[in-house]
């Protein structure tokens, strides 16, 4: 094994103790993002562990998280800092006053000018400035894991002004200038696809497609998750989500349904998967009415499926 | 190393994955830093690096597979007993020794992906050797290397010695399937297959059962190269088919495309509409409504002591282009119409506010066909519906001054598309110019050459005269010009 993956064994192993289990395809993104100081684009389906995937990385990094929610409408106001105005308002009321003491025996309007100039300009000044999550991440002086969540939610002038911090880690603040990361963060974007990731943007990231996992690794899941579940319960349950998928849904569960599921027939102290029991629980597992009565009829074949597995 | 991912990347584009420069430098830091040991993870990381949306990633792993495929064979022992026989056949001719010892060890540093880089090797040691006699010795020896090569049946050996011949003979460079046959050759050639020829004649002199022997190798030995030709073939031109046909159908008259070829067509027309609609819808008007703007407001009004004097507003309105296309679908212009429904349908796809109308004899609103069926059922449908008559500008004109009038406003282009022949009715000019004066613009797209414009029934001239623009629309690129026009223009 090489010394490189051994690294992102770790990594993965260390995703492991604090309950985040992934594939080594993961854990090289995580790996690679480190290493190459790029910012992660994260898609696939909603509730397989995107935004989880920022949560580890941050507990196992022991770094903070940062996150930014995206919606429509967020701009840089909301995401990267905003003037306290009041403040600045109050500022220029107390330098009025102050005024008449600073102009005291100044000789002249040349004079007076000067002596304002050498006046300390405080105004715009890091002191009136307040931080919103992107400035709060560049600023974090160990590093920080900065979660830029569903991008995809956003409109395309926010992702452009994006770009600058992706690329080299830093922003520009008109009144400011630029202003660098004091350590770069780790950046997750995240992604669900509603609406298609501009090229510009794709191009400062690497790419990691989440897909549903894979039978094995979705019983770790739930393993790690429900320790309580007792083995065949779970290698029921899981190849009975996994037979829904194959389904054709509106809405396919998910591992966070799956997991929920697994907790609703724990609270159910079910010891194995029958028809009924899965007939009264499924509206754990699929969102759409449409969905629930669809499948009503290949319940039971999938239910007996699930039970030979 | 560099080259390898050169040419994988290279291959990648081939196969309709974009590329980007700052992304294959990425590609080259990832490379390093994971090295060519391991496959999987080479993989894993290369596609997260170059593949960025589902398609990439299906082609990125197709490329990959095809692209290094003898990572299989690659294990310590193989590589050295490799090694050991190469200078074991070497030891007496000391020539030769450093070029031979030189091909595997640098194989070995590359990991065997499959591309070991040019120079060492028998081909490359001919070219530089400029006396005659030495070249012809070092290709007997070459010959004898590859003949021994081959009577050992050392698969690995040969892959290497063919990938490196392959990149002597610039076999990233293959285009067509025409080139295949040039391709075996001087791979052949640069394997030393001269040589081999001479070995043969040698040995058929002596023992014509040895002669068969070596000839057996030999054709052994092209069915492999044509093989490894087919694969890069593969590789390197697995899209270039259809990039020409995509690039040669876009400038073709539009009447004369295949039916075939539709579907491809499709695609394009496709295309090109969300490009002009991305390019052009983007532009924002500012408003005098709405949420306060309360950043700028207060950034500006600091010179009035913060008073509220100078208001700004964050509403922002985007102008987006109403369109109104009315097209005609008669039989003397309905594979040119077929085209522009397709146009018109992926326009309305993409602007919100397209109104469609089509027409022959009758004229009929086809917004809610579109809006409701696939592309193939709405056009069909609305030839079925509207395409039987025999041309009547007079009453088409009639029947939108009758229906849409009143809504053409002055944000509203209005485009035509026929070729204004009205079989001698009345075209009822007079409605257009009435649709001009309120319209913003008024474009007519004609399929026929300028020359032709009033000539026998056509009323180009007298209809012209109410439109902004009037152009001849042939090919596709036609299209694209002037949409792209209409769209610019109209902000």
């Amino acid at each position: 094994m090489s010394v490189q993956r051994q690294e992102i064994e770790s990594i993965r192993e260390g995703f492991a103790q604090s309950g985040y289990i992934c594939n080594t395809h993961i854990a090289t993104s995580i790996f690679l993002a480190q290493q190459l100081q790029k910012p992660i684009l994260v898609e696939g389906p909603p509730g397989v562990g995107k935004t989880e995937l920022a949560k580890a990385t941050a507990e196992f990094l022991s770094l903070p998280l940062i996150r930014l929610q995206c919606y429509e409408g967020v701009d840089e106001s909301k995401a990267l800092y905003e003037w306290k105005y009041g403040k600045q308002l109050l500022y220029t009321q107390v330098l009025k006053e102050k005024l008449g003491d600073l102009m005291q025996g100044a000789e002249g309007l040349t004079e007076s000018i000067a002596r304002l100039h050498d006046f300390d300009d405080t105004f715009f000044s890091e002191d009136f400035l307040e931080p919103r999550p992107l400035l709060k991440a560049l600023w974090e002086e160990n590093g920080s894991v900065l979660l830029i969540d569903e991008i995809d939610k956003s409109d395309d002038e926010f992702e452009a002004f994006l770009l600058e911090l992706l690329s080299d880690y830093q922003i520009s603040i008109p009144e400011l200038g630029t202003i660098k990361a004091r350590s770069a963060p780790i950046v997750f974007l995240t992604s669900n696809n509603s609406r298609e990731i501009g090229d510009a943007l794709k191009r400062r990231c690497l790419h990691l497609y989440i897909p549903f996992p894979e039978s094995e690794l979705e019983q770790k899941i739930i393993a790690a998750r429900v320790p309580e579940i007792d083995e065949g319960l779970r290698k029921q349950l899981v190849a009975f989500v996994q037979g829904l998928r194959g389904e054709d849904l509106k809405k396919h569960p998910a591992v966070s349904e799956t997991i929920d599921w697994a907790r609703t027939l724990m609270l159910l102290h079910a010891n194995e998967l029958d028809a009924d029991l899965v007939r009264n629980t499924l509206n754990v597992l699929l969102k759409f009415q449409d969905d629930i009565e669809g499948i009503d009829g290949e319940l039971n074949a999938l239910v007996s499926k699930a039970r030979g597995a | 190393m560099t080259q390898m991912l050169g040419n994988f990347i290279r291959a990648l584009r081939a196969s309709d994955v974009r590329v980007s420069i700052s992304e294959s430098i990425d590609a080259g830091r990832t490379a390093e830093l994971v090295g060519f040991e391991d496959r999987e993870v080479l993989k894993s990381a290369l596609s997260q690096v170059l593949a960025k949306t589902d398609e990439d990633k299906y082609a990125f792993n197709g490329v990959f597979d095809r692209y290094f495929t003898f990572e299989k064979v690659e294990s310590p022992a193989a590589n050295d007993s490799t090694a050991q026989g190469e200078s074991e056949t070497t030891d007496d001719i000391p020539s030769e020794e450093t070029t031979q010892a030189d091909g595997p060890s640098e194989a070995e540093s590359q990991g065997q992906g499959g591309q070991p880089g040019s120079g060492g090797g028998a081909g490359g040691q001919s070219e530089k050797a400029d006396d005659a006699t030495a070249q012809e010795a070092q290709n007997a020896q070459g010959s004898q290397d590859l003949l021994d090569l081959l009577e050992r049946g050392d698969a690995v050996a040969l892959q290497q010695a063919l990938a490196e011949a392959g990149q002597n003979a610039r076999i990233d460079r293959i285009r067509l399937f025409t080139q295949r046959g040039m391709y075996v050759r001087r791979i052949m050639e640069d394997m030393g297959l001269e040589g081999l020829e001479l070995e043969i004649e040698r040995a058929s002199e002596e023992n014509e059962n040895r002669a068969d022997h070596i000839r057996g190798l030999r054709d052994g030995l092209r069915e492999q190269v044509r093989d490894y030709v087919e694969r890069q073939l593969d590789l390197y031109t697995a899209n270039a088919g259809q990039q020409l046909r995509e690039e040669v159908l876009s400038r073709v008259r539009l009447t004369n495309v295949d039916r075939r070829d539709m579907r491809l067509m499709q695609g394009l027309v496709r295309k090109m509409a969300k490009r002009l609609v991305a390019l052009n819808s983007r532009r924002k008007k500012k408003d005098i409504r709405g949420a306060l703007n309360f950043r700028k407001t207060i950034r500006q009004n600091i010179a009035f002591d913060g008073l509220m004097f100078d208001i700004h507003w964050k509403q922002k309105k985007i102008d987006r282009p109403k369109l109104v296309a009315i097209c005609d679908v008669s039989g003397s212009v309905s594979s040119y119409a077929h085209f522009l429904l397709m146009f018109l349908y992926s326009l309305q796809e993409v602007l919100p506010k397209v109104r469609a109308f089509a027409f022959s004899g009758e004229l009929g609103e086809v917004t809610d066909l579109f809006k409701t069926q696939d592309l193939e059922t709405a056009i069909g449908e609305t030839l079925k519906i509207y395409g039987s008559g025999s041309t009547d500008y007079g009453r088409a004109f009639e029947e939108i001054e009758r229906t849409v009038l009143d809504d053409i406003d002055h944000r509203t282009t209005v485009i035509v598309l026929g070729d204004g022949r009205s079989n001698n009715a009345d075209p009822r000019a007079d409605i257009l110019k009435v649709v001009h004066a309120r319209a913003k613009r008024v474009l007519w797209l004609n399929p026929e050459p300028k020359s032709m414009w009033g000539t026998g029934d056509s009323e180009m001239k007298s209809l012209s005269a109410y439109c902004d623009s009037a152009a001849t629309c042939t090919s596709l690129k036609d299209l694209e010009r002037v949409v792209s026009d209409i769209l610019r223009k109209g902000q």
